[in-house]
């Protein structure tokens, strides 16, 4: 396997008194992209938030690159015992809920962080919004309010502001679940794209097909665990666990 | 009856004071025009005190708690009184401090200002809290995640969308505070209502009192009117599921 830009080891974590993560291992190569698929509240979500540190992991290790981003030795509870800021230049994500500033235009979500975070220049920072709008297919749209955006052409807005910050790796959970099912399809495409340029991904989705076609690997995780994980041909069509067949077997009957 | 109207609305009384309660009630003005643009500020600097995140600011968060609660139990009346009969004993501050005569105006003005300030100040934290805390946490996560710091997220992301969700209790504290700057008269700062009560003592007619009422009124209503619309349009943004009603 290439290098390794992610690594989890023994991740758990708690909300009160429910268990939601129970020691996940998952490792994730430069320029993988590997689909977690899984029932809901199978932890899934939150151990993507564990990756960038939205969810500080009661007990394991994270390494973003080779670099163990706990302070000192073994892990912290709280959010101030992990190197955030070196996480969050590196790592990027997507949200279900696209998460768009609504007081700002598509521009603008894409070029404060690059200014404020980055430092870059309004024109450096509006070149590169520009040129990532355009990409994800937004360029006549530079100066439209979220709200007067579709759900897909948001989420795709999402997309390019994450992508602003020169990101290693990205994060997608599940943002294609607050979508319409005909808006659905830009956002994987564009998704897609990403992944042929050989962007680092971990994507939380329910979208099967995408993963059966894009993901390098399939992970399988029910009850805090991972029950099972893959090739997606391995484990889409042939799943060795009884759980991942009953889970497939609901999701693809549709 | 006719007794009645002469005690409250004698014309020829009213007449007679009228440029002198106006005058009072300019002083009535100027008075909330400075206390509601410091409570705003220190209201606004309370409720980001109150946000600050982590255990090192624990003590800070307290401490603003505890300045906001205090502040919202005690009556602005005995917080004006123990001010201005107070901080001009304090012998070990300067004189301009103890006596301030700031920009041309009396100290009493300067008390009432302060004590408006003090108390509208927590009130405003709160309803600002109630603004910051309805806007949605995904806002939040989306800024952090992008790198900006806890500062930047609440100057660009939290507190410009907050603000848009509260105009209309903002409102009414402001409405509330115009019209407690009449308080300021037993501090004798010569205000409508201290005049209209010099009026009073006089002649053992209303009127002049009346006069300062009615001028509250005839600024107020309006505004009054405002809040409303304010609230029946953020209803309407309701219903079309863009915002979000802390009102």
């Amino acid at each position: 396997m290439a290098e390794t830009m992610v690594s989890l080891q023994g991740i758990c974590k708690r909300f009160g008194k429910l268990e939601v993560l129970k020691g996940v291992d998952i490792e994730i190569g430069r320029g993988e992209v590997v689909c977690v698929l899984g029932p809901s509240g199978s932890g899934k979500s939150t151990l993507l938030r564990c990756v960038n540190l939205l969810e500080p992991p009661e007990e394991g290790e994270i390494f973003i690159e080779g670099h163990d981003i706990c302070k000192g030795p073994g892990s912290g509870t709280g959010a101030e015992s992990w190197e955030l800021d070196f996480v969050r230049q590196r790592v990027g994500i997507v949200f279900q809920q696209f998460n768009l500033f609504p007081h700002k235009t598509a521009l603008q979500n894409v070029t404060l962080a690059q200014e404020r975070v980055l430092g870059r220049s309004k024109a450096e920072a509006r070149e590169k919004a520009t040129e990532l709008l355009e990409r994800v297919g937004l360029g006549d749209q530079l100066g439209q309010y979220p709200e007067t955006l579709s759900g897909g052409q948001q989420q795709r807005v999402a997309i390019a502001r994450a992508l602003a910050m020169d990101p290693h790796v990205m994060l997608f959970d599940e943002v294609t679940s607050a979508l319409d099912p005909e808006l659905v399809k830009e956002v994987l495409d564009t998704m897609r794209e990403l992944a042929e340029e050989g962007m680092t991904m971990m994507v939380v989705t329910h979208e099967i097909g995408f993963a059966r076609e894009v993901a390098d690997r399939v992970v399988f995780m029910d009850g805090g665990v991972i029950v099972e994980e893959g090739k997606p041909a391995d484990v889409l069509e042939n799943p060795r666990e009884e759980r991942t067949r009953q889970f497939l077997g609901l999701v693809l009957d549709r | 009856m006719s007794e009645f109207f002469h005690q409250y609305f004698d014309f020829n009384i009213m007449g007679a004071h009228f440029s002198e309660i106006l005058e009072g009630f300019l002083r009535n003005l100027l008075l909330f025009a400075f206390a509601v643009v410091l409570s705003l500020a220190f209201g606004l600097f309370l409720a980001l005190l109150r946000q600050l995140p982590g255990r090192k600011f624990m003590p800070l968060r307290g401490l603003t708690i505890a300045y906001i609660d205090v502040f919202r139990a005690i009556p602005v009346l005995i917080v004006l009184f123990l001010i201005s009969g107070g901080i001009p004993y304090l012998n070990f501050l300067p004189k301009d401090i103890r006596i301030p005569h700031w920009l041309g105006q009396p100290d009493p003005f300067w008390y009432a200002v302060v004590g408006l300030t003090m108390v509208y100040g927590a009130y405003m934290a709160e309803v600002y809290r109630a603004g910051i805390e309805a806007v949605p946490a995904g806002q939040r996560e989306a800024a952090r995640s992008l790198g900006m710091s806890h500062g930047q997220t609440m100057r660009h992301v939290v507190v410009p969308q907050a603000v848009t969700l509260i105009p209309a209790p903002m409102l009414n504290e402001m409405i509330s505070l115009l019209k407690e700057t009449t308080l300021a008269s037993v501090i004798a700062y010569s205000e409508s209502l201290l005049l209209g009560r010099e009026v009073l003592a006089e002649t053992f007619n209303s009127s002049a009192v009346m006069l300062s009422g009615l001028m509250f009124l005839v600024v107020v209503l309006p505004l009054a009117r405002l809040v409303d619309y304010l609230i029946k349009r953020n209803q309407t943004k309701i219903t079309r599921g863009s915002h979000i009603e802390v009102a």
